[in-house]
């Protein structure tokens, strides 16, 4: 299973960013990010004050202006008296597209505005970005994750990762991934002795290559043997705290190698204590900084260790490589054309599919594939293996994206795929593929062909006995287009609580239409529904039928809001692809918040537009994501104060 | 570690396909808290969670003298140990406003804690110590573990109502207002960590001797580069440490009880345990994955935890809010089942699932009234309370949460009763604590008072 610490819950509403204009006079941003001069600054927000809050307060805060009571989760009582903080942004972009498509003030609102009024508040909204000073955000020292820490223990001892499997799953999250048990910190002594044991063997007989490797030749008859121990823990140090140690950190081991020898341990078992004194340090188990921040700044670039450490672990998850390492002692990764490179070099790399792993499995919300359930009476070839097909199809598709630098429509609009003998089958290809290998195919039904119809999301889109439409409408719209969908209400009867009776000869379809003649369900289903029922041709393992459970014939004909329409998958395809820019943004988006580990904050805005603008400068290439990512600002800064 | 652990009273356990020698359990009953006190066994403290409430006619008693002759078909299953019972009508639990879209997020993480999450940081985790672990704080120091956290379910769901942190779907045990504690869903961890490494019996040494100074070394030695981080790491850091430090008194712990058994053995010094007269109870890991398996399992571990004294607070997640399934009942998700509309059919469903999760605490209790402590029994030293953080999962109500108590709490609880009072989640909380002994220097969430109705003197 994999679970991960890093964050995946953001998303803006859409937005274009409407050309910027201070009093009339149209600025265009030149190349740097910086080009908002604090007079700039200061204007935006005296037209705030001015022109947007008298317009809040007349139009909107009658209805959205409790701090409690958030009326469709929109609430403007505390904005006022700082427009730009994070966590009003997704509200600003809402708020943007209903002034401006007129959706807000409602109709039946006692007071509209003026044409003109309505201009300037909508115009004003894009600049919002502009308020925040520049900031990369903290870089909070984190725990390795458990896939990450077993990786690490991999990589540094040669032992298989599974070692750390008894270690909790973890949940994304801040705040939660810091907190141990004591039984599970325990853990962690508990797994380094197994890793040292499977590593180095019971230790008694002559040193092996292993031994040779991590601790270096025994020392010779004669020698100083805490001299030769310290030349052990600065090679070992230098691998496992991911950084040079620092001399206190030298002196604490060779504390512990005094102890043992005081002990009576022999040479052999006194290094290998050490050794487990690094596996439960905070230096291994975090990712610390090499150097102390300078003290009269707010603001310092990682320093190269720290960069080798957040880049390894982002692609990765696990420690930088040699090469990485070599780099980052000549101080080299500052240089963006080496970062570049590296990061080339490191997608290219198979240990990048723990990307897909950490990030893309999370992003298309297959993570729980393996251990989801279907009714085996009426899915019986839903085996373990076949989801785990599933998965590796995923896996295999987006990887190929990366690695071949297609563009990011490719995921909407791929025409291969890969498939085993028994994924063949639910795609009910016609050429003979025998065998559980995975091999790549090309797809000629435009109805297939990309994430939309990959068995994989449409099963975990899918009750263990049915499709869900909603769940299909509602996956799209949350981690395909970056929407945000509030929860249903209470007190709202799932559709099994239905009247029987008054059911019994309709299709599923017909069935979640009775969604929209309840206005409360209404505004949300008539956007997720349709969609969903454009993906009703496939069932709830991703299977191709023209009938549903019900035996009624699919329908698979749809309209979106906007009056786009669509009567099958492949015409839904393509109107989601047209919302290239909605699929690049949250894209790009929950990409650059699992890289930072953080929620993406106000000031983080400014960054992903410019990301975005980059981006289609190189045709939405996937690898031109990635490299502007590692080169963005908050990837290479960290906030100190 | 030496031989001398090897102890003749140690025990072996039986489960399917596994022998179970357990070093630790060389003596078992409770240890003194303190030298020259007469020996009188500890309060223990449990909790055990359902969540999305019940159907209420099925649950409260019809009045207080039917409680003990005919009580309510939801609490059946505790017949046996009815005059041991306490049920308590008319605690409400904490209001939720701003979050009422999050009744499942909050039903769970504000009950032990009476407290709602800090909205102005709802993504991060910021509520309030929870009851169980200010328990801990002031009892844990006396056996190995300061406290033990059970689930059968992984903790990590991912919706996150109102914008709150998904961890409050599935965390009641906070160990600060920042640190949720997360527990343990492996029965097997918990056996082997808690009572020996299950394949190689009483031989394997489960600390090297020297791993506690080589802890207090590296704990020392993050002094330097603490001094070196911005606060918040800090704070990262410190949280590590800190459970760090846990394990070296744990582990130390563990070493001074096998050093006292091993000296009452040769006949030097005094034992300063009180033995118990039962044997320690059986532990069968299930092998498949029946539900009321698994859930008896960790009933289990939490008794012997009890009885051999590793441990005086436990927290057990029955389940949490998303997703648990009870295939043994022919019945789906249970939060689905919760909006019943009032329809009897699928009431009839909730109540089984709820009298299917009471008789898994009847179990415990039964089991924990089975052996002998002192001038008693277990169950009379302990408060075990079960419970949901909801009353109606229909509406999400919370006006009357559910729960019961079965224990003495050492002679501090009025058992045998059904009453009706009027107070809150918090209320309730500060009561058991008193009952455990435990001073409080501010009330818990938002406790105006103590229930004096469910106390003794």
């Amino acid at each position: 299973m994999i679970f991960l610490n890093r964050i995946l819950t953001t998303s803006f509403l859409v937005a274009a960013v409407i050309g910027l204009s201070f009093g009339g006079a149209s600025i265009v941003l030149a190349g740097d990010e910086d080009a908002v001069t604090p007079g700039q600054r200061a204007a935006i927000l005296k037209t705030f004050r001015d022109e947007v809050t008298p317009f809040l307060k007349a139009y909107c805060t009658e209805c959205h202006g409790d701090k409690n009571q958030k009326k469709g989760d929109v609430s403007f009582a505390s904005v006022f008296g700082r427009p730009g903080a994070g966590e009003f942004r997704r509200q600003w972009q809402s708020t943007l597209v209903n002034v401006k498509d007129h959706s807000m003030p409602p109709e039946d609102a006692a007071k509209q505005p003026a044409d003109e009024e309505r201009r300037k508040f909508v115009e004003w909204i894009p600049k919002v970005k502009y308020l925040n000073p520049k900031d990369p955000g903290a870089f909070v020292i984190r725990r390795l994750n458990k896939t990450e820490y077993g990786n690490t223990l991999r990589d540094l001892l040669g032992v298989d990762p599974s070692v750390a499997r008894e270690l909790p799953d973890e949940v994304p999250g801040e705040g939660y991934l810091n907190t141990l048990s004591p039984l599970q910190t325990e853990q962690y002594l508990l797994i380094a002795n197994e890793a040292l044991n499977r590593a180095l063997g019971p230790g008694d007989g002559p040193a092996t290559d292993r031994w040779k490797q991590l601790f270096g030749a025994p020392p010779a008859s004669g020698a100083d043997p805490r001299a030769a121990a310290k030349n052990a823990a600065r090679s070992l140090t230098r691998s496992a705290y991911r950084r040079p140690a620092t001399d206190e950190e030298i002196e604490v081991l060779l504390s512990v190698f005094d102890l043992a020898r005081e002990n009576k341990l022999d040479h052999p078992a006194s290094l290998r204590l050490m050794l487990k004194a690094i596996l439960v340090s905070p230096q291994f188990l975090f990712i610390t900084p090499a150097k102390e921040p300078p003290a009269n700044q707010s603001i310092a670039p990682l320093d190269d260790y720290q960069l080798a450490s957040r880049l390894s672990y982002f692609l990765w998850s696990t420690m930088p490589d040699a090469e990485l390492s070599a780099l980052a002692d000549r101080g080299k990764l500052n240089d963006p054309a080496i970062l570049r490179a590296q990061v080339k070099r490191m997608l290219l790399d198979k240990r990048s599919q723990a990307l897909f792993d950490g990030f893309g499995a999370q992003w298309l919300g297959i993570s729980g594939l393996r251990e989801k359930r279907f009714d085996p009476a009426k899915f019986p070839e839903m085996t373990p293996a076949l989801r785990t097909a599933m998965y590796d199809e995923a896996r295999l598709f987006f990887d190929s994206i990366i690695r071949e630098n297609r563009g990011i429509l490719d995921f909407i609009n791929g025409d291969h795929t890969f498939v085993n003998e028994s994924l063949a089958k639910i795609y009910g290809l016609q050429e003979k593929i025998s065998g559980p290998q995975m091999r790549r195919v090309r797809i000629k039904d435009a109805n297939r062909g990309g994430i939309l119809s990959m068995p994989a999301t449409l099963a975990m889109t899918s009750f263990p006995e049915r499709t869900s439409p909603v769940k299909r409408g509602a996956w799209v719209l949350e981690q395909l287009l970056g929407e945000h969908i509030p929860p249903a209400p209470p007190n709202v009867p799932a559709l099994e609580k239905q009247d029987k009776n008054k059911i019994a000869n309709l299709t599923l379809r017909q069935r979640t239409e009775l969604h929209r003649t309840n206005s409360v369900c209404a505004n949300c289903h008539k956007i997720m529904d349709p969609i969903g029922f454009g993906l009703e041709n496939f069932d709830a393992i991703g299977r191709w039928r023209v009938k549903d459970e019900s035996g009624g014939d699919i329908d698979a004909r749809g309209e979106l809001p906007g009056g786009k329409k669509f009567s099958s998958p492949k015409e839904l395809k393509a109107i989601i692809a047209g919302r290239k820019d909605d699929l690049a943004r949250n894209l790009a988006e929950k990409l650059l918040a699992y890289a930072l580990c953080r929620q993406l904050e106000g000031y983080d805005q400014i960054v992903v537009d410019r990301l975005l603008e980059n981006l289609g400068k190189d045709d939405d290439r996937m690898q031109t994501l990635i490299t502007e990512v590692v080169t963005s600002y908050p990837f290479t800064h960290r906030r100190i104060k | 570690m030496t031989k001398n652990t090897v102890l003749d009273r140690r025990a072996c356990l039986k489960g399917i396909g596994v022998t179970l020698a357990l070093p630790l359990l060389d003596s078992i009953g409770w240890a003194e808290n303190s030298g020259g006190k007469p020996a009188r066994p500890p309060v223990r403290l449990g909790f055990m969670y359902m969540p999305h409430g019940v159907i209420m006619d099925q649950f409260w008693p019809a009045g207080p003298e039917k409680f003990l002759t005919e009580p309510p078909p939801a609490i059946e299953a505790l017949r046996p140990v009815l005059n041991q019972c306490l049920m308590v009508k008319g605690i409400s639990g904490v209001p939720i406003k701003p979050f009422n879209g999050a009744p499942h997020a909050l039903e769970l993480s504000t009950w032990l804690t009476a407290t709602l999450p800090n909205a102005d940081h709802r993504n991060k985790i910021d509520i309030a110590i929870s009851a169980d672990q200010i328990a801990a704080n002031h009892v844990g120091g006396f056996t190995s573990l300061p406290s033990l956290e059970l689930a059968t379910m992984p903790q990590t769901h991912k919706e996150n109502q109102e914008g709150l942190n998904e961890g409050y779907y599935s965390h009641c045990s906070f160990r600060s207002p920042t640190q949720a504690v997360p527990a343990e869903i492996n029965p097997r961890n918990v056996l082997n960590r808690l009572f020996g490494k299950a394949d190689k019996p009483g031989t394997a040494p489960r600390h090297d001797p020297l791993d506690r100074g080589m802890l207090d070394l590296v704990i020392g030695g993050a002094r330097d580069l603490r001094k070196k981080l911005p606060q918040d790491d800090r704070h990262k850091l410190d949280e590590y440490l800190d459970s760090v430090r846990a394990v070296e008194r744990r582990i130390a712990s563990i070493e001074n009880r096998q050093k006292d058994a091993a000296l009452e053995k040769a006949g030097v010094g005094p034992s300063r345990r009180n033995a118990s007269d039962s044997a320690p109870i059986e532990i069968k890991i299930p092998v498949g994955d029946k539900r009321s398996e698994y859930m008896r399992v960790m009933c289990d571990l939490n008794v012997l935890a009890f009885q051999t004294d590793t441990t005086r607070v436990s927290t057990y997640i029955g389940s949490t809010p998303n997703g648990v399934t009870y295939p043994e009942l022919g019945l789906g998700e249970h939060h689905s089942f919760t909006h019943h509309q009032n329809k009897a059919e699928t009431k009839a469903k909730v109540a089984a699932i709820t009298a299917f999760n009471i008789s898994q605490f009847a179990h415990m209790v039964i089991r924990m009234a089975k052996i002998k402590e002192g001038d008693g029994t277990l169950l009379d030293n302990c408060i075990m309370m079960w419970g949901s953080g909801l009353e109606d999962g229909n509406d999400h109500t919370r006006d009357n949460l559910p729960f019961i108590i079965a224990g003495g709490g050492g002679g501090s609880l009025k058992t045998g009763r059904f009453i009706t009072t009027k107070g809150n989640q918090g209320d309730l909380l500060t009561t058991l604590l008193a009952c455990m002994g435990v001073p409080l220097d501010r009330p818990i969430g938002i406790a105006t008072k103590t229930i004096k109705e469910m106390m003794n003197g």
